[in-house]
């Protein structure tokens, strides 16, 4: 698989303050990579990095393989960025707005017209083409900023928190689009604060203070919050003792002298149910539920930003 | 004292933001000091002295102890010696020497015989405040000569008659107009658009800008070109203005005058155009702008002649672009000189505007920081 960015060692430092500070990354094209981490993490300053926008103070940066501090123009043809902060022009109007940057892309009359009216059906932006962008709702402009940031068809989007302040229903449409996106092909390096959005990345990377605190699938990122996967069984009396030298940890008993309510740390939770289940059976004791525990992103991201 | 707490709160923090901003802080405590400095480089030294043209008709002793004492009155410089009325006149015409001072035939003997003559100042009426004073400088020089003189050749009289070359008289509408037409060209043009990319580092749509494949080239020529649009209008609306309704009189070939006045423009663009690439947000710039038309408003001719300055302020001026604009704007204005003749202002007023634009290109960083 080619990569579609290779961040390697980023810095940054503001004065003698370091937002970034060792990052690594490597993005595989294709994918939807969430970039998650608490306020003030670095998100923000390590994407202006790999898009050129800031100079790292030390580190480099390919994009598709291009040197992005040397081949800056070359890596802006093929991607798109939406800031975390609305920047598009606020006294133009919506249409004018999306005319200048298809020109700015290079696409031409007939060409221009088409992908414009093409986006403005896509996000319901038609009907308020002539309004000035600065006018328009929050929503109505993070809709207008993703559709410029695809207007020239981008190998690679990149969205930093393009979701905040977005009500739910459009939400869920960012996100459809993003699926949309990656199923023509096109690699999403997102940032967002909502961890069922992180849910739907195939890869995430959690940052805390300029670091790469931890990186994988969002299932990798729980296993390691939490040192594996739980397990919630309901049995009938005290399994505590046998389950006295198997290899899983409990973490939590709840019972009431005929019934108890266990959960275990186990690494696999869909491997280690059926043995675990059969050992208890062995050792007397009757199980009559038992299913593996969805632990959320959230609580993963806690522990691991927090380290509790 | 109801409402003191606010108040006091309110200023508490103001002058917080002021002191946080140390540019800006610098600027403003540096800014006083930096204009009474040059104030005093440039007006304070001892001025220098107006070029004059004599025309001694006479030819007699007597006359050269005139012309003595007309160079020793620390006014004059004698930059040259014209053999007829005629030819004086046409260096005062072409620029050369602000006046010409005629000495006619028969002078010494008028002193000797004690009868009365006169001599003549041609004066440069384009110019006014220099006229009047190489006018008033002229008399106390030549009753200085009287009274030395009387003593050794007895009694006489010279009478100092007043002509002028573009006159007879320059009102001060007319010479104001280069004036306002240099503050109105520069100050105006440069500091709408020295804040024009600060404000949009400000308004963060720099950062989606310099998203797409655009270079920095492109970004300053697009302001350029955009800025002089729109203000080309305002200055040919405000000329008009001037002719048509307050009647400035133009000597030479309006379009002359437009043009001059359109290289101004484009020039002040570009200098505000580079301060706009070199500062980091809106204050800034106009502080900066600001800052720069001041060495502008003390050398360029503004108050005074430059060449009434001290020498340092001369060469200061030959860097100012408000310098090549007045003198080529009055030349045309008030002297009646054709395009043609101010062609070196205009080859120096866009050669300026180039390096300002080039020099805007390379500062302009295609950064967020
Ligand atoms: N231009 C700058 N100058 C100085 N410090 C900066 C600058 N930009 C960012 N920082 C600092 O760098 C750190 C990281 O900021 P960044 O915006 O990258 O965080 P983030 O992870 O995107 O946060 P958020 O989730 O709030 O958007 C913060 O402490 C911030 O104050
Ligand atoms: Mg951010």
């Amino acid at each position: 698989m080619a990569l579609a960015i290779e961040a390697v060692n980023l810095v940054k430092e503001f004065g003698g303050f370091r937002a970034v500070d060792g990052v690594n990354l490597r993005v595989e094209e294709g994918v939807i990579f969430g970039l998650l981490g608490p306020n003030g993490a670095g998100k923000s300053t390590t994407i202006r990095m790999i898009l050129g926008l800031l100079k790292p103070t030390s580190g480099y940066v390919r994009v598709f393989g291009i040197d992005v501090e040397r081949n800056r123009r070359e890596v802006l043809r093929i991607t798109g960025y939406m800031p975390q902060h609305f920047s598009l022009y606020e006294d133009l109007t919506v249409e004018e707005n999306m005319r200048l940057y298809a020109s700015l892309f290079g696409l031409k009359g007939g060409e221009a017209e088409e992908r414009i009216r093409e986006l403005m059906d896509e996000f319901v932006l038609w009907e308020f083409r002539n309004r000035l962008a600065g006018k328009l709702s929050g929503g109505m402009k993070q809709r207008l900023a993703l559709a410029v940031a695809l207007l020239h068809r981008p190998k690679l989007l990149v969205v930093d928190e393009p979701t905040a302040g977005v009500d739910p229903p459009l939400r869920r449409y960012f996100w459809e689009k993003f699926r949309e996106l990656k199923r023509r092909g096109v690699t999403i390096l997102v940032t967002t604060h909502y961890m069922d959005e992180a849910e739907n990345c195939d890869r995430i990377a959690l940052m805390s203070r300029g670091r790469v605190a931890a990186e994988g699938t969002p299932l990798q990122i729980k296993r390691l919050a939490f040192g594996g996967d739980l397990v919630e069984l309901v049995v009938e009396g005290d399994p505590r003792p046998a389950l006295d030298g198997y290899g899983a940890r409990l973490v939590e008993f709840e019972g009431d002298g005929s019934y108890s309510r266990i959960r275990l740390l186990v690494p696999d939770a869909s491997e280690a149910l059926v043995p675990l289940t059969k050992m208890l059976e062995q050792r007397g004791v009757k199980v009559v539920r038992a299913y593996p525990l969805p632990v959320s992103l959230e609580d993963a991201f806690i522990r691991l930003t927090t380290g509790r | 004292m109801r409402g003191m707490g606010p108040l006091v709160a309110l200023v508490a923090k103001d002058v917080k933001q002021l002191l946080r901003d140390p540019r800006s802080l610098t600027m403003v405590l540096f800014m006083p000091l930096a204009v009474m400095a040059m104030f005093v480089a440039g007006y304070g030294e001892e001025r220098s002295e107006v070029p004059i043209v004599v025309v001694n008709l006479d030819r007699g002793s007597i006359s050269w102890q005139l012309v003595e004492s007309l160079r020793s009155s620390g006014t004059f410089k004698i930059v040259a010696y014209a053999a007829t009325v005629e030819e004086g006149t046409e260096l005062v015409r072409k620029g050369v020497a602000y006046a010409a001072v005629v000495i006619p035939e028969g002078f010494s003997d008028s002193v000797l015989t004690g009868q009365s003559t006169r001599i003549v100042t041609v004066l440069d009426a384009a110019y006014a405040t220099v006229s009047e004073l190489v006018w008033q400088s002229a008399v106390i020089a030549t009753q200085a000569f009287m009274k030395k003189a009387s003593e050794l050749y007895g009694t006489f009289y010279i009478d100092v008659e007043r002509q002028t070359v573009y006159g007879p008289k320059v009102s001060s509408v007319d010479s104001f107009t280069s004036t306002i037409m240099g503050v109105l060209l520069h100050l105006v043009p440069m500091s709408l658009i020295a804040v024009s990319i600060s404000r949009e580092r400000e308004r963060k749509t720099f950062e989606q800008l310099i998203m797409a494949p655009v270079s920095s080239w492109h970004i300053v020529f697009g302001k350029f070109i955009a800025y002089a649009l729109v203000t080309v209008a305002d200055m040919v609306v405000t000329m008009a203005f001037a002719v048509y309704a307050l009647g400035v009189q133009v000597r030479g070939p309006l379009p002359a005058l437009l043009a001059v006045s359109l290289l101004m423009l484009l020039c002040s663009l570009g200098m505000g155009l580079l301060i706009s690439a070199a500062s980091r947000n809106q204050l800034q710039a106009y502080q900066a702008a600001i800052f720069v038309f001041i060495p502008s408003m003390l050398f360029s001719g503004f108050f005074m002649p430059v060449e009434l300055l001290s020498p340092t302020a001369r060469l200061v001026s030959r860097v100012l672009p408000l310098y090549y604009f007045l003198k080529a704007f009055r030349n045309i204005q008030l002297r009646g000189w054709t395009l043609a003749d101010v062609s070196q202002e205009c080859a120096a007023l866009a050669l300026e505007t180039a390096i300002f634009l080039a020099a805007a290109v390379r500062v302009l960083r295609l950064k967020v920081e």
